[in-house]
């Protein structure tokens, strides 16, 4: 089997050309004449088609992008069980074999590339170059994790002395859950399922409820490129599904990005032994953020307002690592205030297709509900410095808006709320903002404004965030590049697209052998 | 058209050599010298000199100056005896004082030979003064980036009033007929370059019609105000993202019938990008179309945004838009050199370089075509291309140089791109600087 050259992240699309835009929009014009788009339950050779599920365009709830089968707690049961059987073949396969099974899958999805990324416009709301960057990262989870798995096998070093042989070598740990997110429907999904499946154990991907038809295309394009039926089983569904799949008894892993309250309840779930278990479930969780800039005195705003505005309103701010709190130096807070306040007041609120678009609707009607509590909240209790307002309806939109000067105890400041609100807070310095930091419960994404190498590395060393960012948006993190996740309650630590994540799916065994005999060394 | 022959060329680059000044032929001279010919030669030394230029004007005191170029020089390896002897006077407050001052000093005095003064009527002195010395001038407004509707709305509202503040400044200078007339007829004295990426703060890549829509009136509004003081108004050309926005958006605007007859308007074309020559089949398709009583101004320039141009092209994984090596920059310069002096008289022609084998191509090519000396124009930039504007007015030709006022603030962003420019290892002057032989010079690229 050839070597695979070295990894190289997927280009996204030069989206600033118009053949590029003209490719895109073509695709999404023969996406629509396809919907809806039907997606079964898919068990091995089994596909049970069903509607019980339907997922809908943000930006026009009216139109059905896909309908689903909803697994049941009896399909749960039989795609765990196919995923066992599985495993004894797909763990034997040699690591490289796997690897190149999922480089082929990589290659199926740049075949559909400019189709998939419609298909995450319609379904998810993701304006056009967050959806190319979407496929794009699903890309570069398959072709990392391949390449990283082989590395893997190799085992690694330990000390050797004369008369015996010591090995340590990772074995696949199992079956593995992957219960998936709707903010990156590709990527994601993809991304924690490639982990699973190249270092040999098999998944059963259990999507969120809004994106059904993203996950049939990632477990089509894995495999056609040649992961068995068996090892890998789409189970759509909602809660009730994912619940059922993670409390299995033969389920070894549960790989979860989404909410912390889902996050904890599968690690309840997981601690509790089902009777007959064999083996302790691991959970690899990515939960909320809540996540801050700090903007320092000597900032260059000129640079700083486009980040923070792109880091707290893309996709509507509906990532994870998405900004949610400024803290800014009072020497120049009012003028950070008057120039963001005016940039995000001309922000472009409305569909995900239109091209321009920055803040798409949110997805789903609770979202915007939610969304609007919070604001009023902030509106009542601190200054709202901007809001840019998108059309009223029928889509899920949600006005971008910057509030200032909440109260310290604001429950604004403090939940997640994952969407278009940024609040924006005066502090004396640089180290009040770091205290302000530290006192969160979350760390997962965080940034720093500031041209003093001084200052810089005194933030480094004291924010608990997985990924900062210095004197640029805080994100759109690149596997490989950026390896992400985060710490506290934000995750369990680890980091999906970085160098040890694979280590969360093996267990690792090492074999000694005596190889003296008769006093000799054989 | 056909190519002038090296001959040709070699002898008017001795000739424009020739009537430089002797006492400094660099321009780098003109520069801190010494801080120059450091940065040149030491990668993290040219960084944290450019770090330290940036952040200066948003220091609140002497005390923040100083953290900040300690902050620097840290992160340089081996710093050079005289930088070393800078940090140890950091260590009393007394040296602290002395050093930030002269430090923020320095970059004042760098500024200022880019920078002719925080606006026109600040720069007026200057300005009369190149007039006198045979050189006209195109003001560039610096300012701070523009993402704010006021901001838009600022920046028009000064580029508006600078028009007529020029208008003012050369109304009483003395005729100069080289500078005011070519072939096609008068060109204006008062002559200002603006940005669309100043216009509005919704240039968006992959949505060129946002930028469009918004700073379309503010430009037209500009195009209005530059007829009726038959002024000329050019609009410069920035990074590659905005490229197909300020193309579209100055020709449409053009397209419009109140400005057939005025006013007198320009572009620019970047050699430095691989689809310059696209870019121009575009343009000379518009002019064929477009019959305006003062011909387009071309600018031709090699560009100055070639850094973030590569830098960003290899974040992204894609083929970098312009070309990677300078030669090519300098051979694409020569090739649209020939094909704009072709397509007279739809568009007037300028030729923006410092490099004197891309002058004195176009110079050649220009006689070889059989046109008189002043149907081309050439621009320099103020403070980098002062001595050979000179030698080129003394030596008979249009000259223009790009004068750029504003304050400190929003001039950093220029004269770091200059300073990067200027001590890159392949650059022209720098080439000059370090005595390479004439011959060498002009060769072809």
């Amino acid at each position: 089997m050839p070597d695979l050259p070295p990894f190289r992240n997927e280009p996204v699309l030069e989206l600033r050309r118009a053949s590029e835009r003209g490719t895109l929009t073509d695709a999404l014009g023969e996406l629509d004449a396809r919907l809806p788009l039907r997606v079964p339950v898919w068990i091995g050779d089994d596909r049970r088609d069903g509607a019980e599920l339907v997922s809908t365009d943000p930006a026009a709830p009216d139109r059905v992008v896909a309908t689903a089968a909803i697994g049941t707690a009896a399909e749960a049961e039989q795609a765990v069980a196919t995923a066992r059987d599985a495993l004894d073949s797909w763990s034997r396969t040699p690591a490289e074999e796997r690897a190149h099974a999922l480089v082929r899958a990589a290659g199926r999805l740049r075949i559909r590339r400019a189709e998939l990324a419609a298909l995450a416009v319609r379904e998810c709301g993701k304006p056009w170059a967050e959806a190319d960057a979407d496929i794009c990262e699903a890309i570069d989870f398959l072709e990392y994790y391949a390449r990283g798995a082989i590395e893997l096998d190799r085992g690694a070093a330990l000390v050797q002395v004369p008369g015996e042989r010591n090995a340590l070598r990772y074995a696949p740990r199992g079956v593995t859950a992957v219960i998936a997110p709707w903010n990156f429907p590709l990527a994601i999904p993809l991304g924690m399922t490639a982990a699973a499946l190249a270092t040999g154990n098999t998944a059963v991907l259990k999507p969120a409820e809004q994106a059904p038809g993203c996950a049939l295309a990632l477990v089509e394009a894995l495999r056609e490129g040649g992961v068995p039926a068996g090892a890998i089983a789409l189970l759509p569904g909602a809660g009730e599904t994912g619940a059922a799949l993670a409390a299995h008894r033969d389920v070894a892993t549960i790989a979860f990005t989404g909410s912390g309250a889902v996050g904890l309840e599968l690690m309840r779930t997981a601690a509790t032994l089902p009777d007959g278990a064999r083996q302790l479930t691991r959970v690899v969780a990515e939960m909320g953020g809540k996540n801050c800039v700090i903007v320092d005195a000597d900032a260059d705003l000129d640079d700083a307002v486009p980040a923070i505005a792109q880091s707290a309103f893309a996709y509507a701010g509906q990532k994870c690592s998405a900004a949610s709190r400024i803290l800014v130096h009072e020497a120049i807070a009012d003028v950070l205030l008057e120039r963001l306040g005016g940039a995000v007041g001309v922000l472009e609120v409305g569909p995900a297709d239109t091209w321009g678009t920055d803040v798409p609707p949110v997805i789903e009607r609770e979202a915007q509900e939610r969304v609007e509590r919070y604001a009023r909240i902030a509106a009542a209790q601190g200054d709202v410095v901007a809001e840019a307002t998108g059309p009223g309806g029928p889509g899920w939109y949600v006005p971008a808006r910057v509030v200032a000067d909440l109260p310290a105890d604001s429950e604004v400041l403090r939940d997640e709320i994952f969407g278009p609100l940024l609040t924006v807070e005066r502090v004396s310095g640089v180290e009040e903002a770091c205290e302000r930091v530290d006192a969160l419960p979350f760390a997962l994404t965080g940034g720093l404004f500031s041209r003093n190498p001084h200052v810089v590395e005194e933030v480094v060393r004291r924010t608990p965030v997985g990924n900062l960012y210095v004197n640029r948006a805080i994100t759109g993190a690149m596997v490989g590049r950026q390896p992400f996740g985060g710490n506290r309650l934000s995750g369990t630590g680890t980091k999906a697209g970085g160098p040890g994540y694979l280590l969360q799916f093996v267990e690792p065994r090492v074999v000694t052998e005596n190889t003296v005999r008769h006093g000799l060394v054989v | 058209m056909a190519g002038p022959t090296d001959a040709d060329i070699l002898e008017i680059g001795r000739s424009i050599r020739d009537a430089l000044p002797a006492a400094s032929r660099s321009p780098l001279k003109a520069l801190d010298a010494k801080a120059m010919d450091l940065a040149t030669a030491d990668a993290d030394l040219r960084a944290a000199l450019f770090r330290f230029v940036d952040v200066v004007p948003a220091c609140r005191s002497v005390d923040d100056v100083v953290a900040h170029l300690s902050g620097f020089l840290d992160e340089v390896g081996e710093r050079p005896p005289p930088l070393d002897a800078a940090m140890r006077m950091g260590s009393s407050r007394a040296g602290r004082q002395a050093l930030g001052r002269a430090a923020a000093a320095g970059v004042r005095h760098m500024a200022h030979r880019f920078i002719v003064g925080e606006s026109a009527h600040d720069a007026t002195r200057t300005l009369t003064g190149l007039w006198r010395d045979g050189i006209a001038s195109s003001v560039d407004l610096l300012g701070e980036a523009t993402v704010t509707p006021a901001e838009a709305e600022q920046y028009a509202a000064r580029c508006a009033n600078e028009l007529e503040v020029l208008t003012a400044v050369y109304r009483p200078l003395p005729e100069r007929p080289l500078l005011e007339h070519d072939a096609a007829g008068p060109v204006p004295r008062a002559n200002l370059s603006v940005k669309v990426s100043a216009l509005t703060p919704l240039l968006r890549p992959d949505a060129p019609e946002r930028g469009k829509r918004d700073a379309g009136p503010r430009l037209r509004e500009l195009l209005r105000h530059a007829k009726r003081l038959g002024a000329h108004l050019h609009i410069d050309m920035e990074s590659y993202d905005s490229r197909e926005a300020v193309v579209e958006l100055v020709l449409e605007l053009l397209s419009e019938p109140e400005f057939a007859d005025g006013p007198s308007a320009g572009i620019v074309l970047q050699a430095y990008l691989r689809d310059a020559p696209d870019t121009l089949d575009v343009v000379e398709t518009w002019a064929r179309a477009t019959p305006r009583s003062s011909p387009l101004v071309v600018r031709l320039v090699k560009g100055a945004y070639w850094d973030h141009e590569v830098v960003e092209a290899r974040q992204h994984g894609w083929s970098a838009p312009v070309f990677e090596e300078k030669a090519e920059s300098d051979r694409a310069f020569e090739r649209l050199t020939l094909r704009l002096l072709d397509m007279r008289p739809l568009v007037r022609v300028a030729i923006a370089s410092h490099n004197l084998r891309s002058v004195a191509h176009a110079i050649a090519a220009n006689r070889a075509a059989g046109a008189p000396d002043d149907d081309i124009e050439l621009q320099v930039l103020r403070g980098l291309g002062d001595d050979l504007g000179h030698a080129l007015a003394r030596s008979g030709f249009r000259v223009r140089s790009y004068c750029p006022v504003g304050d400190l603030v929003s001039g950093m962003a220029y004269l770091v791109r200059r300073l990067l420019e200027n001590t890159a290892n392949e650059s022209f002057l720098a080439a000059d600087h370090a005595g390479a032989a004439l011959e060498d010079l002009l060769a072809r690229p």
